[in-house]
């Protein structure tokens, strides 16, 4: 289909956003029936409009799917679309229109009594962030001599004080953890964005002329310039030292399969139970301390030293050392648990009984055509297009709503499924499978000296013992 | 937002990547005939400098970017363009570049050199690319340059200055003139107008944008310090006797120019000496926090169609900035692909 002939495509938030947008898109006659309401679809015709076309994605997805061109408009968070522009000033997205739509106000914090002249004085600072850029841009401008920016999945704000001095996160999420303000980063917003090109060669106006009658906001959030430091490069920061043992937990999908593993191997973690939400468990041995983390997040916390032990993913391990092959972190123990296979996702109706073929046929007509890969891995995804010499190629990382993605937003999508039931339901089938995922227990590859490097082989020692019964 | 409407922007398309051929954007081949260019004006780079006791080194393509963040380095503007990134280490939180700026890296390796019992006094010449993204034109720059560590400031000045001349003349290029400037001076006027250092760095910006505003709202809002402002920004000099003149009209209410007025005037008598005409100006580089007294530019040709050779300059705090021991320091550096196309 030609870019003039096809439908005019509109990008719209899921999670927190959608009530409030959809809320406002139905006041302005943009009604998707089924979107406002949660429905599990992906994509949805507009009421009454001809030619118009809304798919749902994850928020931080919405601005890199407008500066590809594969959408024409989208609404999106301030944080994320500053989060792609503020690097890559020269992309495609053109910011239209403030909405009156409250966006995460995002704020460097750390520990009570914490201040960022001390600690950029003091020597290396480390950040926990989910938004690289936006924390390259400030802590540039603050001018502290000498950062670590450690860019994790998700809750950035569970670092400070022990893991980094501080994080970038939501206001809200920082105020949950007990953490202080130190400073504001980015003043949120939630803003109606459109990709250049279409804007200048394509008639969106079916689309453009409802959605640029939403309410506008009065002010427009956006980043914040803060004024410099007067900081000059301090000494190395020395390394923390510890005695205890520290072990990370998993939470989310991992955390049931987790809470039976320990079980088995005869180890309480009171607080660390399958529904629970305790940020730091206790533990009957008073060495032992015990945090809940995301499993993303897990191999590169014990690269560093964080932790002895972490309760892991394959999949995550294995997506880490794609993008870092020399960290030192290894797989101490497979727990057998949480089985899943992760492989190449294609359409269920692409006519082809290999990736081979169906490479074949997508560039039957253009031998230059590149392939796009989409992942919630995106490390993987790359892995796998030059293992499998896919030639000229493109990884869309995506963070969610993945199944919607094949065929028209990627050929490709790399994805785990433990049935396929989830896959047959959007028609895709798996055509390679990359690995088995099952969690594991990882730990720093140089085991620690002394009881914690006792404590480590005693607990990886149980675990293994409980996993090959069960199994 | 940050969106900036006046670059260029590659078209986008309905899945499909933007075709650039195999070239990456920004990046482009030599061919024989360009090779031989570059290598003859390397070579007469070499023979100058070299001749002059200065002695090649090769700093890494890949510097950790912690090197370019610290004030008085790279200013922020500066560090958006440059090309870092996460290698191998990465996950340990560090990033590195693709290195942006020669001189950085030749004081990071002084610092290093010095710390290892090596001279406090240093001559060294580079010929290396430097990388930046720019929305058009090059963002890979084939630099050639030269760095004097530990010299005293008058002495170092003159001979920077006497040694791009002597190299430019033996290169061929014809019609060529200095543009002068203290960073010093700039700095110390604006302080003693009140500004802050973010607002001395701004006003500096605009001043180089050619926005004579800034210079008039900061004379109004200083009437003691109006004639030096207007002086120093309205009014480009063309021999000693104008630092007379900013002398005479600076000195009673920003006494910390006395100093810079004095290198300044150092400067001039060696382009008098070395027969190259000159003006002095406000400013001359920008993006560039480290410079700290003299700066400078060899131009070719008039206003309008003038192309910079060499710039250069003073930034005695850099090897400090970067946890080194502190010394006197200044360089000047040129695009040798532009110095290949005025060889004759």
């Amino acid at each position: 289909m030609s870019a003039a002939a096809r439908p005019v495509r509109v990008a719209v938030p899921r999670g927190d956003l959608r009530t409030p947008v959809g809320e406002r898109l139905a006041a302005a006659s943009f009604r998707a029936p089924g979107y406002l309401e949660g429905s599990r679809t992906y994509r949805f015709d507009v009421e009454g409009v001809e030619g118009v076309q809304v798919r749902v994605f994850s928020d931080q997805d919405i601005p890199i799917q407008v500066a590809l061109g594969q959408y024409d408009l989208g609404i999106a968070s301030g944080t994320w679309i500053d989060e792609l522009l503020v690097r890559y000033r020269h992309d495609s997205v053109v910011p239209l229109r403030p909405l009156d739509i409250a966006g995460e106000t995002l704020v460097v914090a750390g520990e009570p009594g914490a201040s960022l002249a001390r600690l950029a004085e003091a020597g290396v600072v480390r950040v926990a962030t989910e938004y690289p850029q936006i924390a390259h841009h400030y802590l540039t401008r603050l001018r502290v001599p000498d950062y670590r920016l450690y860019e994790v999945w998700a809750q950035a704000e569970a670092w400070p004080p022990r893991d980094a001095e501080l994080a970038i996160a939501p206001a809200s999420a920082v105020a949950k953890e007990g953490l202080a303000v130190l400073g504001t980063v980015h003043r949120g917003g939630v803003w109606l964005i459109a990709n250049r090109e279409a804007l200048a060669t394509r008639d969106l106006s079916a689309a453009l002329g409802p959605l640029l009658s939403l309410p506008r906001a009065t002010a427009e959030g956006g980043l914040v310039d803060p004024p410099p430091l007067a900081a000059t490069r301090g000494t190395s920061r020395p390394a923390p030292s510890r005695e205890r043992f520290r072990i990370a937990v998993p939470d989310g999908h991992a955390q049931r399969h987790t809470v039976a593993a320990l079980a088995d191997a005869g180890i309480a973690f009171p607080g660390y139970e399958a529904s629970s939400s305790v940020r730091y468990p206790e533990s009957d041995d008073p060495e032992v301390e015990v945090k809940v983390m995301r499993p993303q997040d897990m191999p590169r916390a014990v690269a560093l030293g964080h932790f002895d032990l972490a309760i892991s993913g394959r999949d995550w391990l294995r997506a880490f050392l794609a993008t870092f092959p020399s960290a030192p972190v290894v797989e101490l123990c497979d727990l057998r648990r949480s089985k899943y296979q992760m492989g190449a996702v294609i359409s269920e109706d692409l006519p082809v009984g290999s990736i081979e073929e169906a490479i074949a046929l997508w560039r039957r007509d253009d031998p230059q055509r590149p392939i796009r890969v989409a992942s919630e891995y995106a490390s993987l995804a790359d892995e796998y297009a030059r293992t499998r010499h896919l030639g000229r190629y493109r990884v869309i990382p995506i963070s969610g709503a993945s199944e919607g993605f094949v065929p028209e937003d990627a050929e490709i999508l790399i994805e785990g499924t433990e049935t396929g039931t989830t896959l047959r339901a959007n028609r895709l089938r798996m055509i390679d499978v990359i690995m088995e995922s099952t969690n594991c227990v990882i730990g720093h590859a140089a085991a620690p000296d002394g009881a914690r490097g006792a404590r480590r082989a005693e607990y990886v020692a149980r675990l293994r013992a409980a996993a090959e019964a069960v199994a | 937002m940050t969106a900036n409407p006046t670059v260029a922007h590659p078209p986008a398309e309905e899945s499909a990547m933007p075709d650039r051929g195999l070239h990456s954007p920004g990046m482009r081949d030599l061919g024989p005939a360009e090779m031989r260019r570059f290598r003859t004006a390397e070579r007469r780079f070499l023979d100058a400098v070299e001749g002059a006791g200065y002695l090649e080194i090769r700093t890494p393509t890949i510097e950790p970017l912690h090197l370019y963040t610290a004030a008085g380095t790279l200013s922020p503007q500066a560090l958006e363009r440059v090309y870092s990134f996460l290698d191998w280490d990465g996950w340990s939180g560090e990033r590195v570049v693709l290195r942006p700026d020669a001189t950085v890296a030749a004081a990071r390796w002084y610092a290093d050199a010095v710390r290892a019992g090596g001279a406090s006094t240093a001559r060294v010449a580079y010929v290396a690319p430097v990388y930046r993204f720019a929305a058009e034109g090059d963002r890979e720059v084939w630099q050639c340059g030269v760095e004097l560590f530990g010299a005293p400031a008058a002495e170092g000045d003159r001979e920077l200055l006497t040694l791009a001349a002597g190299f430019l003349r033996g290169l061929g290029a014809r019609d060529v003139a200095v543009d002068l400037a203290h960073a010093g001076l700039v700095r110390a006027t604006f302080a003693a107008a009140g500004l802050s250092p973010a607002q001395q760095v701004e006003a500096y910006d605009l001043m180089l944008e050619g926005d004579a505003g800034v210079t008039e709202r900061l004379a109004q809002a200083h009437p003691e310090q109006a004639t030096g402002l207007r002086l120093l920004a309205g009014v480009d000099g063309h021999s000693a006797g104008y630092i007379q003149n900013l002398r005479a009209a600076l000195l009673a209410t920003v006494p910390a120019a006395a100093g810079p007025l004095d290198d300044l005037a150092g400067a001039a008598a060696a382009l008098d000496a070395a027969g190259v005409p000159y003006r002095v100006l406000a400013a001359t580089a920008r993006n560039f926090e480290y410079y700290s007294g003299v700066t400078f530019r060899f131009r070719q040709g008039a206003d309008a169609e003038a192309r910079t050779l060499i710039g250069g300059g003073r930034y005695d705090g850099l090897t400090r900035t970067l946890g080194g021991a502190s010394a006197p320091a200044c360089g000047w550096g040129g695009d040798l692909l532009r110095l290949a196309e005025v060889a004759s």
